[in-house]
């Protein structure tokens, strides 16, 4: 029976209505994987050498087993996240001769399919079979080894448990990350000590390897709770998130624009009731933090703009680009209802660039902590903002017009590839190469001011050209809206 | 006459979808169209409402082609599907949105729901949920009193007894009877039943061309089932 559900599995992909696009965003996703299990495995080995430079004065098993703990409080948090509950593809099975157990199964086996109980593997056992199996042999190892496996299970098992009892929202997430954080920096001034704790207790399995099974007992114990809470719970209604009351709500300020600010808010009523439109929202957010990684203090002192001015583009217009990728296409569901109701085009088109400058602007205000770092960085994002709201939003709205991918969004967020096409990925290019080609002489020749003054000025004239771009994307649009409104059906 | 249709065609591959030479429609007619699945109705009422390129022919509503300017717009309400509804929005969202665009103030669009409260049974308004939560039946309700919110000079609708409970089809016909004379409507419908009692013109639709286009009379529904189980 759990072949047959498998093969459904492996038919529902293959025979699914956009395959194309899905097997593409499959390969992707499985380079990506690799990438991840590559970065995974070349941490695993390296842990050997660079554990005693990060922790000089530890001794590097304790450093080791400290990690472990670290590793899974954090792994439970991103799986809190990201992790999907297997629920959907069930339905066409409950009303038929299929007993409830092999269903879950099923469901428990599928759950088992995921990144995230591949990567302990690769990131701890190289250093397992290099130093412990070392020091304590091979029966020690073999507990190490089978003490993340079950911490692996789990972790997967009440992820899947917490979230089928709806008691998680993202907001937990985020206080979740906040406390491993504080526990991080309670370490470093060392108040207080996690990994201490840890290493008492994987010392303890080094020393007395059978108690390594307490982990595996958890884990049995955790997937015997989900199965039998799945058993008295076999609803489709009862395995979705719970429901609140719906209630009306007005955005009284964007009322003083009119007609374009009626559809502003429809759209922000969308961006906000939908799963995975919020998920990119919140993801915009995350990607403020992108400078840490790409500002560095000889690049600042040196005024290198240019390699700065990815980042600040990205950081200052995140919204537009992640947002905008799938321009009209979140509106798929009642295109048609938009086109047939007495919705003036070119309002439709001012609106998205309404909502365009209100989040770019929100965005630039909230990364004015980078100003922290240097006051430089304050006048390249005022730059890269003059140019997202003047000439990106213009690039993001056209190639809107040319995307005819209907996107499902009421399907879940993270990970989910459909309605991606060669389009989302291009766009990528014209958005970021255009400020940086046009800062390239100015960086080359020593003025980085001038670079960056010319970039504003362009930003600035392309907004106060900006009714007649919106002609412009008005009239493609009017043209293609047999052709969009004929792929967003589909 | 209030909306001529003129050598309209639709082509799907090899396969002609809507092959229309000439249907015209006077003001305050309501006509049933009427047709086994397939027939082209659906690709019909797309391309009235401009959803779809045809590719012959025109449509022209008070004279104006609908491809050409959206005038049509504003004097013309439909609800083919789901897809015309904003399904993440509360039911009394959706109504204010639909009546800001026709400068109905929020208190116009809930006096005029008022009048409403017994065609939606006390299910639609302040019951807490998104019209995606709501029953298919549901849903076309919302979508059947937006379109009339419009005080429309034409109505469409696609198959609006469909997925209504017996109760519901009864009001609905009322309500469409009541309007005789005064709004242009066209609708589509399996319902034998229903079609010949509401409307006053059927046009019988095969292949996605017109088979017959006739008054109804007493003897209207014998003729449309003897036709059809032949």
């Amino acid at each position: 029976m759990l072949s047959t559900f498998l093969s459904h599995q492996r038919k529902a992909f293959w025979r699914s209505r956009n395959r194309g696009g899905s097997m593409a965003t499959q390969i992707l996703l499985g380079f990506f994987m690799l990438y991840f299990l590559a970065v995974a495995l070349g941490v695993g080995f390296g842990m050997t050498v660079f554990l005693p430079k990060i922790f000089p004065n530890q001794d590097i098993l304790r450093s080791f087993n400290g990690l472990i703990l670290y590793y899974f409080t954090l792994d439970f948090m991103m799986r809190l996240q990201l992790q999907e509950l297997p629920t959907l593809s069930i339905i066409p099975y409950l009303h038929l001769k299929v007993s409830k157990n092999k269903i879950i199964n099923f469901l428990n086996i599928k759950a088992l399919f995921s990144a995230f109980n591949i990567w302990p593997v690769f990131l701890f056992f190289p250093f397992i079979f290099i130093e412990i199996a070392d020091i304590y042999g091979g029966f020690t190892t073999l507990m190490y080894i089978v003490s993340i496996l079950s911490l692996t299970i789990f972790n997967n098992y009440l992820v899947l448990y917490i979230k089928r009892k709806s008691i998680t929202n993202a907001l937990y997430t985020v206080a979740g990350l906040l406390i491993i954080a504080a526990f991080a920096a309670l370490e470093y001034f060392k108040v207080i000590s996690l990994m201490k704790a840890a290493d008492y207790v994987f010392k303890a399995v080094a020393e007395y390897p059978y108690i390594g099974f307490v982990f595996t007992l958890a884990a049995i114990t955790i997937y015997i709770l989900n199965s039998r809470f799945l058993l008295s719970n076999l609803y489709v209604e009862e395995m979705g998130s719970k429901k609140e009351k719906k209630v009306s709500t007005d955005y009284a300020f964007l009322n003083r624009f009119g007609k374009v600010g009626e559809l502003a808010a429809l759209e922000l009523k969308l961006i906000l009731r939908h799963k995975r439109s919020r998920s990119s929202l919140i993801l915009g957010v995350l990607f403020l933090f992108y400078g840490f990684i790409f500002y560095k203090q000889p690049m600042i002192a040196s005024d290198s703009f240019g390699k700065m001015m990815f980042a600040a583009i990205f950081m200052t217009g995140v919204s537009i680009i992640i947002y905008g990728q799938f321009m009209f296409a979140w509106q798929s569901g009642h295109f048609d209802g938009l086109l047939s109701n007495k919705i003036n085009f070119k309002d439709f088109i001012k609106a998205k660039f309404l909502l365009f400058t209100i989040a770019s602007t929100v965005m630039t205000l909230l990364s004015t902590f980078y100003g922290f770092l240097s006051p430089k960085l304050l006048l390249l994002h005022l730059v890269c903002y003059l140019y997202n709201i003047g000439f990106g939003t213009v690039i993001v709205l056209y190639l809107a017009t040319l995307n005819y991918k209907r996107l499902d969004i009421t399907k879940a967020a993270s990970f989910n590839y459909q309605g991606t096409g060669a389009t989302q990925w291009l766009l990528m290019f014209p958005y970021a190469l255009t400020p940086i080609l046009m800062y390239l002489p100015f960086g080359l020749l020593k003025m980085p001011y001038w670079g960056l003054a010319v970039i504003g000025i362009f930003g600035v004239i392309m907004l106060l050209l900006r009714s007649f771009w919106i002609n412009l994307i008005t009239a493609k649009f009017e043209k293609q809206r047999y052709k969009i409104a004929e792929g967003f059906r589909e | 006459m209030i909306i001529e249709v003129k050598n309209l065609k639709k082509v799907y591959g090899d396969k002609t979808v809507v092959n229309i030479d000439r249907i015209q429609i006077e003001k305050g007619e309501t006509v049933g169209l009427v047709g086994n699945n397939g027939a082209g109705k659906t690709t019909f009422f797309r391309m009235l409402l401009d959803l779809i390129r045809p590719n012959e022919g025109e449509v022209l509503s008070k004279g104006e082609n609908v491809m050409k300017n959206g005038n049509w717009k504003d004097y013309t309400a439909s609800f083919l599907d789901e897809g015309f509804l904003i399904d993440y929005l509360t039911p009394e969202e959706y109504f204010i949105f639909i009546g800001s665009l026709h400068d109905l103030s929020v208190a116009d669009v809930s006096a005029y729901l008022t009048q409403y409260n017994e065609f939606f049974n006390g299910e639609i308004l302040n019951s807490g949920k998104y019209i995606r939560d709501f029953s298919k039946g549901n849903q076309v309700k919302v979508g059947i009193a937006a379109a009339l919110m419009q005080k429309p000079e034409i109505l469409i609708l696609d198959e609006p007894f469909a997925n209504l409970d017996p109760t519901t089809q009864i009001r609905l016909k009322n309500l469409l009877k009541a309007q005789a004379g005064n709004m242009t409507t066209f609708i589509s419908s399996h319902d034998l039943n229903h079609v010949t009692d509401v409307c006053n013109r059927i046009i019988l639709v095969e292949k996605g061309q017109v088979i017959k286009d006739f008054k109804t009379d007493e003897n209207t529904l014998k003729e449309l089932e003897s036709y059809f189980s032949a």
